[in-house]
């Protein structure tokens, strides 16, 4: 970095010093010795590496100077959570105030029979550690956030693992709330699914603050993990306070024939990074990667993706929606790998973004790297404002205009949403949508 | 009784002329046909009638029930009582036809009175079986998808639905066979009546074999040169628009 | 500096060949006649080569400050490997040779060009092209144009069209109104090496509404080993002019690695147009790393049209600034990346009027080991409206080991334009090739008849002898891969 592009000058760890970080593991309980030194060895992979810096491809477009470790904390203990609605039924539900497990609720009491484990990630890592140092943050962070996947892995206090036994299929979506709660804090959430083989579950998360003024840091990540034949879908409805800086890193291994379908929707936040790689490991593996933003104010949205296809016959399908307001940014930047012998790979990629404003900007880089050659692979990305025919179609039927680019607006996002299979998800979604733009 | 008047209209597209000084008056329970070659500005009038956009009227006025319509967006115009059955129609993804079709009946109802959903969904079928539509297409997004006679029938049943004053409808029978060819002026011939005008916009005779008008206009270079009861339409039918063409050069020698 | 040079020996057969009988190239342009060299920088890059340089083609002080701060900036950059490929690296700056000519004045007539250089020209079937159907002619062989010449009838419409160290020296205002307006020397390392070490390249001038009817050609060779080539390219075309350039590029094939890099700047003012046509078929041991840009003004229109066939690693992205409005850009591109060939290509348009229309549209095809890129950017600042771009890129890949990447950057701002781009990737259809194959054709003809079906759309935007001409190279270098 330039001394004279950024005049105050950002420590490469901030608020995270060697002290923090011992004061941290001073406030863990009795945990796993290897999952200490991993804490340990991320902890030094941190320090060690430097912030971003121009002249890393994985960045551009993004606003660097925006992202700051300073003037944080990490949050020593929950206070109580507010109580925040879904929308649906759920199967279960947990809820994170700042970092720590508040309540635990199983509201089908079929699951324990059939060994199916809904906990924090704490009691996971004494009771089933060989499953969660299996898949606990064990892919690599390829798309540009490797340090703060470490600052993460560092500082993880707790989060949610969720473990459905082989042949096991969970019709209810499990409920996460991860509540980041006060000015100055910072929490790293963290959700580890791990399917079995056929098994099927749906993950609905939640991420809100107490206040909208609360300048916050968010730095979190997911393993999502489907075995031979399962299904897993994950849904993440993020609404942070508009001051909050969040990094979130998702991570998704889909083995022989299974099917993971994943749909982040962007409300909240000041800036916001999200990074989501697909793993294709087997022959039949599907990923669908979906994505909603409403981008208003001087928000930036900044979205990475990564579709690897490790094996023939996989199949990955992206679509990412952006709808800009007022003077918001967003960055999509998509990538799809075919690996030399993933032959027969079908992958799609596409980027739409609407702009509602003249001062908005969007930013769009959608990428391919293929290798074999018997492929299908296509990626679009298109940048347009509401079709002036289509306002016009709607006036002309009496609609005003305000109305008209309303419901214009939802339309766009119903291709995204009607992927969801839960028509209870999908109204409960879209009412989410609807309360940003009654804000 | 409600009346549409076309005072003298000039209209433009850019620097483009195309409609040049049209007058025309339709009283409701009145069905009037305009027909020209193409590229005369029989769409164009449609356009500018409904207040698209694009088009700026230079002078003239349209009159609705002797107001001026004018200075109205295209919605207010819509909501006074006028109807563009669309010769395109848009396609609008994600947006249902049943949600479609509830908003603007909302937008015709006074501030904080609320649509009547039984009703108005037992409206919506009635109206869907009269046009042969499958009840399932409420679902789906406006004429997303739809064949040429579907989008066609989707137009009727917003008329049939929004119950316009007066109807302008352009090029209905393009792009239709004659099955749908029948049952969409079938459809239109059950909504005529004394509260509706219509201005019917068509290059062929064919569709006021099915839907017979009172009156029928010949537009051509921007104006209406010609006009007369239905026998001018057959009388267009056989000689050609050559004919309106060589008539008007004779007249103006 | 240093005395004229050894000859260079060579071991190309004079006598096997024949002189191809119309074309840029049925050779691969692979074979190489003796010449000795009366002016030569020497080896490596330093202040003493550009001064050398500049001294030879005696030139005014501001120009040779221009050149210097241009090395400085050179020395300066990095190699653009963060997100370019790390070939880059093998270039070795210190084993180049920067100029090399038999003097600085090229020749009116073929006659007066020197034997060993005509003969090369002759063969690549230039001389006979000229007659055919081309307004002008410049044939650069090494670090100069060996022979320049435009008809007189074109010449009498006040069309300039000479090489560069002319232009300098003969039209110096209009040279230096623009020159490196277009390209800024630190746009990159290599726009900074050219504009260090530039020499020949074209100079055209085109006055108000003249419009040439028949294509001005420059033909690009590179004879020695070891050599730099870095011409400069500057057209011009004024008020509602139009005119169309071509140009071809050969070099035999040497053990050891080659580097080109030119700058080209294109201005095209109110309601001019500017067609720009490469065929490149550069040796597979040449760096071919090329800017060019062009800036169009008011409805203007400027389209580059950029085939890639040869080298062993190209990078180039035509680019268009859309600055005046209803101004229009394209680019058409079509790659082919045999074994050990990279072509990294694409374009970039940068919008900055409203009612800017740009449009991109890129076929690229790799074979055996081959690899193609695309990288794209597309701008849509701020505050404009009325913006269109419409981007296609399609990429066929033919061996299991061949390799293609798509890398657009695509910003837009405000909700007054409109952007779409699409991308494909795909393998040549094999029941279409047993199809033809089970009608007699071998498979190398049966993928060349593929691989031309797949640019076909856009080879017939050429003219005539370029699109015949880019068939045989695809179907030289189809047979060679393939069965």
């Amino acid at each position: 970095m330039s001394a004279t592009s950024t005049p105050a000058i950002r420590s490469a760890i901030g608020a995270f010093k060697p002290e923090a970080f011992a004061a941290h593991l001073a406030s863990l309980p009795p945990l796993p010795s290897w999952w200490i030194e991993r804490k340990r060895a991320a902890y030094e992979r941190f320090a060690g590496l430097p912030l971003p810096a121009r002249t890393d491809e994985a960045w551009r477009f993004s606003n660097l100077s925006g992202v700051a470790l300073e003037g944080f904390a990490p949050a020593a203990s929950g206070p109580s959570a507010p109580a925040i609605s879904m929308g649906i039924k759920k199967s279960a539900r947990l809820t994170f105030a700042n970092g720590a497990l508040i309540s635990r609720e199983t509201l089908d009491p079929a699951l324990e029979k059939q060994g199916v484990i809904i906990d924090s990630l704490r009691n996971a890592l004494t009771r089933h550690g060989d499953l969660v140092r299996e898949h606990l943050l064990a892919q690599p962070a390829r798309l540009g956030s490797a340090k703060f996947t470490a600052l993460h892995e560092a500082f993880l206090s707790d989060g949610a693992f969720i473990h459905v036994p082989k042949g096991i299929q969970i019709e209810l979506p499990v409920g996460i709330f991860s509540h980041a709660l006060g000015d100055g804090i910072a929490v790293f959430p963290h959700t580890l699914v791990v399917a079995g083989e056929n098994a099927r579950v749906s993950v609905v998360e939640y991420f809100g603050s107490g206040g909208d003024e609360e300048n916050q840091l968010a730095i979190g990540a997911n393993d999502l993990y489907a075995g031979h034949g399962a299904q897993v879908t994950y849904v993440g409805k993020q609404d942070w306070s508009h001051r909050a800086l969040a990094l979130q890193s998702n991570s998704t291994v889909v083995r022989r024939d299974a099917r993971v379908q994943s749909l982040n929707l962007h409300l909240g936040g000041r800036q916001v990074r999200h990074e989501s790689l697909s793993q294709l490991q087997a022959p039949g593996a599907f990923s669908e990667m979906l994505s909603l933003s409403v981008a208003h104010g001087e928000q930036e949205f900044d979205q990475r993706t990564l579709q690897i296809h490790q094996a023939p016959d996989t199949k990955s399908d992206l679509l990412y929606k952006n709808a800009l307001l007022d003077r918001a940014r967003t960055i999509f930047s998509g990538l799809i790998v075919v690996d030399p012998d993933a032959q027969r790979t079908d992958a799609y990629q596409s980027n739409r973004n609407l702009m509602l404003s003249e001062d908005a900007e969007a930013n769009s880089l959608p990428g391919l790297e293929i290798q074999a050659n018997d492929v299908r692979c296509t990626h679009g990305a298109t940048t347009s404002r509401i079709d002036p025919e289509q306002e016009f179609y709607l006036q002309s039927r009496g609609i005003a205009k305000a109305q008209a680019d309303e419901l214009l607006t939802f339309g766009f996002f119903e291709e995204v949403l009607n992927r969801l299979a839960s028509d209870e998800l999908h109204a409960a979604l879209r009412a989410l949508i609807q309360t940003k733009f009654k804000r | 009784m409600a009346s549409l008047v076309i005072k003298d209209l000039h209209a433009s597209i850019g620097d483009k002329p195309i409609v040049k000084g049209l007058s025309l008056t339709i009283n409701s329970g009145e069905v009037h046909a305009i027909m020209g070659p193409n590229g005369t500005g029989k769409s164009t009038l449609a356009k500018v009638i409904a207040g698209h956009p694009d088009y700026t009227v230079t002078g003239g006025d349209v009159l609705l029930d002797g107001k001026s319509v004018l200075e109205q967006e295209a919605d207010e115009r819509a909501r006074a009582g006028l109807f563009l059955a669309f010769q395109y129609p848009s396609e609008i993804p994600g947006v249902s036809i049943a949600n479609f079709l509830r908003a603007a009946v909302q937008a015709r109802m006074a501030e904080g009175e609320e649509i009547d959903a039984a009703a108005y969904y037992k409206r919506l079928y009635a109206r869907m079986d009269m046009l042969k539509i499958d009840r399932k297409f409420t679902s789906r997004s406006v004429n997303e998808g739809f064949s040429g006679g579907e989008k066609k029938r989707c137009e009727i049943l917003q008329m049939a639905i929004l119950e316009p004053k007066f109807a302008l409808m352009d090029e209905t029978d393009s792009g239709l066979d004659i099955d749908a060819l029948r049952i969409v002026s079938e459809g239109v011939n059950t909504l005529r009546g004394p509260g509706l005008g219509v201005l019917m916009i068509t290059h062929y005779q064919r569709l006021l074999n099915y839907i017979v008008p009172d009156f029928v206009h010949v537009l051509y270079d921007g104006r209406i040169v010609k006009s007369g009861d239905k026998s001018l339409a057959l009388e267009l039918e056989a000689k050609g628009y050559d004919w309106v063409k060589r008539e008007l050069a004779a007249a103006n020698a | 500096m240093q005395p004229p040079s050894e000859t260079l020996s060579s071991a190309a057969d004079e006598t096997v060949m024949e002189n191809p009988t119309v074309g840029i190239d049925q050779t691969k342009g692979d074979f190489q006649y003796k010449v000795d060299y009366a002016f030569d920088a020497g080896t490596g890059l330093s202040e003493d080569t550009v001064r050398y340089i500049s001294s030879v083609k005696k030139e005014a002080p501001w120009i040779l400050e221009f050149r210097l701060n241009a090395l400085k900036k050179f020395l300066s950059m990095p190699m653009p490997t963060h997100w370019a490929t790390k070939d880059l690296d093998n270039i070795d700056f210190a084993k180049i040779r920067y100029y090399l000519s038999q003097g600085q004045k090229p020749k009116r007539t073929w006659d007066e060009v020197p034997d060993d250089i005509k003969k090369t020209f002759e063969r690549l079937g230039i001389p006979e092209q000229e007659r055919k159907f081309l307004a002008g002619v410049e044939a650069q062989f090494d670090s100069e144009a060996a022979y320049s010449n435009i008809k007189d009838i074109v010449a009498k419409q006040g069309v300039i069209f000479v090489n560069s160290t002319e232009g300098l020296r003969e039209h110096p205002e209009l040279f230096r109104k623009w020159f490196g307006k277009v390209i800024p020397t630190g746009d990159n390392k290599f726009s900074a090496l050219n504009s260090a070490v530039f020499s020949g390249g074209s100079f055209i001038y085109v006055p108000k509404g003249v419009k040439v009817a028949q294509p001005l050609q420059a033909y690009f060779r590179i004879n020695a080993e070891n050599f730099g080539q870095f011409e400069r390219t500057l057209i011009i075309a004024d008020e509602g002019a139009e005119v169309t350039y071509m140009e071809g590029c050969t070099a035999p094939k040497f053990s050891t690695s080659t580097l080109h890099s030119a700058v080209v700047e294109l201005v095209a003012l109110k309601g001019a147009k500017i067609q720009y046509i490469t065929v490149q078929n550069w040796a597979n041991n040449v760096f071919n790393l090329v800017t060019k840009r062009g800036v169009a003004h008011e409805e203007a229109e400027i389209k580059w049209i950029d085939c890639n066939i040869g080298s062993r690693l190209t990078m180039k992205y035509p680019g268009v600034v859309l600055k005046g409005e209803r101004a229009r850009g394209e680019v058409i591109s079509i790659a082919l990346a045999n074994d050990g060939q990279h072509q990294d290509t694409g374009a970039k348009m940068v919008h900055a009027a409203n009612n800017t229309t740009s449009n991109i549209v890129a076929k690229s095809i790799s074979v055996g080991q081959g690899r193609s890129t695309y990288r794209g950017v597309v701008h849509i600042p701020k505050h404009l409206k009325g913006c269109k771009n419409n981007t296609e890129c399609d990429a066929l890949l033919i061996n299991t080991n061949s390799r293609t990447d798509t890398y657009p950057a695509i910003t837009v701002r405000g909700d007054r334009n409109y952007v779409q781009h699409e991308a494909s990737v795909s393998k040549v259809n094999e029941e279409m090739i047993f199809y033809m194959q089970q009608r007699g054709l071998t498979e190398g003809q049966a993928m060349s008849l593929a691989v031309n079906g797949f640019i076909n759309d856009l080879a017939r935007q050429f003219p005539m002898e370029y699109s015949v001409e880019l068939k045989r190279l695809i179907d030289l270098e189809m047979e060679g891969s393939v069965g």
